[in-house]
């Protein structure tokens, strides 16, 4: 009998949902709002459905994320720290650092045989986040999937030398004022990400190999922004979005196996599909 | 004086109901002083005959009537304190001390003694050298300290009553030392947010109360059964932590918290005053030489390291004795002296072995979820 084992990982901004066998079974990304959190069963219905696969055959299911405690039929909850490094780890051996670019947190790990060494998050405010990027990104009406590439045409990158998300906004809507290109503002918005992102991740000591995981991985202008600070190049996973619930159904398969080799048999949480029911 | 037969339970009912014995003595005709921060130098209001209270703010009552005299670069400890104190909690007592360990206390003191308009109100001028002209220096603030209190009680403080003072507040500290020993057992005797509660307690109450409350606190978890539930060992380094909430969220999370090195903690009780013929020599000498905290400079090391030795050495004997396995380094925003030394004190415990989660956050529950998800990781990475 085939085992399955899910890993969700609920962020700010983003649910990625992942099932694994021995093999990756299904992966399934999707918006996170006030209403999807409380619907973390409807995502998990969607990647069961995309399996081919009904509730019951799952093993064991592991949340993380921001928002991990709402996922009434987790049978474990794990940080979303050490679910990014184990899920990297499965894909790049080789990472010693790993960068993640989040809706609402950026955070720097340090990993060593797959286990989190050291870790730092930001912890002051939007600055070097996927939501600095989409405010950016809304005022100068670009859809945020366009930045990187935009970002490529510049010619020279704009000085913005605001790091706060509001003043950075109005600095860009004055030099738009003064004329200069989207393009390189754009280019200026990376670098400025990529700065407060480096000066963060700095505090652990980078080792090489780097990996970017994240929404901000999926932009190709602050990756090669980044690249450019760190001074040389960075590794990103084929979907940089799904490595934290990818490691969160590895880890649920580890817990499996260890309890099966001790003759044992996990404690599941005992909750059907069922919906958070705290915030009626 | 009630009697305790359940020391427990009496630390938890002066926790939630922070001074309220202070403000039954005061009803019975005692004068209560408050005291901000570690270097209240308590055997001095002890000897005075008042009844000395450690201030503190409340983490879960948001700031709205303090900022009117204190902008947010100010310590957020002090302004909610003071906000505490503005809404009225502390109107029932004769006066306060301040005593000079950081800015923030050192230049809002006028503000507080403006608004509060208490009777009585005193600025403890303390050094932050502990060179010899500075112990002088400290015993003539001390002496000038008496006199303000003498006047304002109008009954002279002998060296004697400072002697007796000594004597109580140093049984007081051993009495505590002796509390804090039981958390060396795995698992510890005490949970680390029982133990925030009876420190909460302890430093609102008249030194014999505060003492006999400790005696039974300790009578009382030494005779329970012993749990079995091993977990991973924390100690938690800061200033004045005076809340279960932070402590909760770490146990919460699966741990114990054993050891501390805080303001209100071991800070507090470590290090006893020295009877001298002139008791206010030892006075001097125990708040500036031998507390350790960040405000004051100890310079006198041969080299760098010496110097962090004598600074941080007693929190390597504490991951030692107290078999610590993480230390949460927990520092309020904008506190300059403890930030100043993060760096030097988050290497100095990670060449013992130590992992170090370095945190910087509110006196406010407010941002505690954030502090959590850190908290777990850091669990999560050293289990």
């Amino acid at each position: 009998m085939t085992h399955y084992f899910a890993g969700l990982d609920i962020g700010s901004t983003m649910t990625k949902v992942v099932i694994i066998s021995d093999k990756l079974e299904a992966s399934l990304i999707g918006p996170t709002g006030p209403e999807h959190r409380k619907l973390a069963n409807k995502v998990m219905e969607e990647a069961l459905d995309l399996a081919g696969l009904r509730f019951i055959d799952l093993t064991y299911i592991v949340a993380t994320g921001y928002g991990r405690i709402n996922v009434p039929f987790a049978d474990r909850q794990i940080t979303e720290i050490t679910c990014h490094a184990r899920g990297i780890h499965s894909l790049l051996p080789t990472v010693k650092t790993i960068v993640d670019i989040g809706g609402q947190d950026s955070k720097g790990i340090k990993i060593k045989d797959g286990k989190v060494t050291n870790f730092v998050m930001n912890d002051k405010c939007a600055a070097g986040t996927g939501r600095f990027l989409e405010v950016i990104a809304d005022s100068l009406g670009v859809p945020l999937e366009r930045l990187g590439e935009l970002s490529l045409t510049a010619r020279k990158a704009a000085e913005i030398s605001s790091t706060c998300t509001v003043f950075a906004e109005h600095e860009v809507n004055n030099q738009l004022a003064n004329g200069e290109s989207v393009a390189n503002l754009i280019a200026g918005i990376h670098q400025s990400v990529a700065t407060r992102v480096y000066s963060l991740v700095r505090k652990l000591k980078i080792e090489p190999d780097v990996a970017i995981t994240g929404g901000g991985a999926k932009n190709i202008g602050l990756v090669k922004a980044l690249e450019t600070r760190f001074g040389y190049p960075v590794l990103v996973p084929p979907e940089p979005l799904i490595t934290g619930a990818l490691g969160a159904a590895l880890i649920g398969k580890e817990v499996y196996e260890k309890y099966t080799t001790e003759g044992q048999t996990p404690i599941r949480c005992g909750r059907g599909l069922e919906e958070a029911t705290f915030f009626s | 004086m009630e009697p305790q037969t359940n020391g427990l339970a009496t630390a938890e009912k002066y926790y939630n109901q922070y001074g309220s014995r202070a403000k039954d003595l005061k009803e019975s005709g005692k004068k209560v002083i408050g005291y901000l921060s570690a270097l209240g130098p308590v055997e001095i209001l002890t000897a005075a005959g008042v009844i000395p209270l450690r201030l503190k703010g409340n983490v879960s009552e948001a700031i709205t009537k303090g900022d009117a005299y204190m902008e947010t670069v100010v310590c957020p400890f002090v302004r909610n304190v003071f906000d505490a104190a503005v809404k009225g909690r502390y109107d029932f007592l004769d006066g306060m001390v301040l005593p000079h360990q950081c800015d923030s206390i050192d230049r809002t003191n006028d503000v507080w003694s403006d608004v509060l308009k208490l009777p009585y109100w005193h600025f403890l001028n303390v050094p932050h050298v502990t060179d010899d002209p500075s112990i002088e220096f400290m015993k003539e603030i001390l002496r000038v300290f008496i006199g303000t209190l003498e006047k304002f009680t109008g009954t002279t403080i002998t060296d004697e009553a400072i002697a007796q003072a000594v004597k109580a507040h140093n049984e007081n500290r051993r009495l505590m030392r002796e509390l804090y020993a039981l958390r060396t057992a795995n698992p510890p005797l005490i949970s680390g947010t029982e133990m925030m509660k009876v420190l909460v307690a302890a430093m609102s109450l008249p030194v014999q109360e505060s003492s006999a409350l400790i005696e039974s606190v300790t009578k009382e978890v030494k005779e329970r059964p012993s749990s079995k539930d091993m977990r991973k060992r924390i100690m938690i380094i800061g200033d004045q932590i005076d809340d279960v909430a932070v402590i909760e969220a770490i146990e919460g999370a699966g741990a114990w918290l054993v050891m501390d090195d805080l303001s209100i903690g071991s800070k507090m009780y470590w290090q006893d005053v020295d009877a001298t013929q002139d008791p206010v020599q030892g006075i001097a000498e125990r708040y500036l030489r031998k507390l350790k905290i960040p405000t004051t400079y100890v310079a006198d090391g041969n080299n760098y390291e010496e110097n962090l030795e004598a600074r941080f050495g007693h929190m390597k004997k504490y991951i030692d004795e107290f078999k610590v396995d993480g230390v949460i380094l927990f520092i309020y925003k904008y506190c300059d002296p403890y930030g100043f030394e993060v760096p030097a004190v988050k290497s100095f415990i990670e060449s013992t072995g130590a992992s170090v989660l370095y945190l910087e956050d509110e006196y406010s529950t407010s941002a505690l979820p954030r502090a959590k998800t850190r908290i777990e990781a850091f669990l999560e990475m050293i289990a």
